[in-house]
């Protein structure tokens, strides 16, 4: 009785977060863009974090891959797929490896690693479509974005960990 | 002890972007415009040569960028992607950091200019 209803409860919370973090990407991209190209708050990365440390990195990449996936079907860019998916997948290893060095209070130092690698991935995936080392240039920009808006999503992942942690989802 | 060390880091590499970015500079004395698609050349522009602003329209089936041309500087000025955010870039007078639009693999960069820092770069 217990396999089943355990099963059930986990793919309704995937579900769940997936949706949220769904929810928060596609709301942020409504927003007015910032002149330097790549730079956004990463909200969604707030799902991405309480999901690595408060249920795992499987299931942290299941809702990252999924919410990936349906973000680029929803904004009608399936191009934007190349840049997400190595964004993401570079954020999450980095979140992967600070799973373990970082204590329960101090989560929120793992977000702007993680948004900073994010940045890194993309702008990776980038040179390797356009087949030019020129989109480096950007870096600087992003790493200084990734650490504002990373410790902004991260202090948000922590206290959101802090006030779940007493609920059994 | 790690949490020092990861915060000393993210630090570390804010305060090592910030300074590239205070320095990079240079020297402008001949800019001059690539166009590129997939990093094939589809165009090449001294911008000291150019007499009259005019556009330049590149296209194919992942969509099309319009590109326009001034003494100096250059810019794309109208794209068919839904983001257009190498249209909000504006217009671009030195190597500091080329215009891209991402959907259509499309590059503009200036080599030959220094990195001097304007608007619409910042």
């Amino acid at each position: 009785m217990a396999g089943p209803v355990k099963r059930v409860r986990r793919i309704t919370l995937l579900a769940l977060l997936t949706a949220i973090a769904l929810t928060i990407f596609m709301a942020e991209a409504q927003l007015p863009m910032i002149p330097v190209p790549g730079v956004k708050l990463g909200l969604a990365n707030i799902v991405t974090v309480y999901a690595m440390f408060a249920l795992g990195p499987g299931d942290a990449l299941l809702v990252l891959s999924a919410r990936i996936f349906l973000g680029a079907v929803f904004s009608g860019q399936p191009m934007t797929l190349i840049y997400s998916a190595a964004g993401g997948f570079l954020s999450w290893c980095a979140l992967y490896l600070l799973r373990k060095a970082l204590t329960q209070e101090h989560i929120w130092l793992a977000s702007p690693v993680a948004a900073i690698f994010h940045n890194l991935g993309q702008l990776l995936a980038a040179a390797a479509v356009l087949r030019s080392w020129a989109v480096m240039a950007y870096l600087p920009y992003l790493i200084i974005a990734a650490v504002l808006a990373g410790l902004f999503t991260g202090i948000a992942a922590q206290a959101l960990i802090r006030r779940l942690d007493g609920i059994k989802l | 002890m790690k949490t020092k060390v990861i915060l000393f880091l993210l630090l570390a590499a804010a305060a090592v972007s910030a300074a590239v970015l205070l320095l990079r500079g240079g020297g402008e004395d001949s800019p001059v415009a690539r166009i590129t698609r997939d990093g094939v050349l589809l165009e090449e522009i001294d911008l000291n040569e150019v007499d009259r602003p005019y556009t330049l329209t590149f296209a194919d089936e992942s969509g099309s960028n319009t590109v326009s041309v001034e003494r100096g500087r250059i810019r794309v000025s109208e794209a068919d992607c839904p983001d257009r955010v190498c249209v909000n870039q504006g217009w671009i007078s030195d190597g500091a950091v080329p215009v891209v639009c991402l959907p259509h693999r499309l590059m503009v960069e200036i080599r030959g200019g220094g990195g001097e820092l304007d608007g619409g770069a910042g």
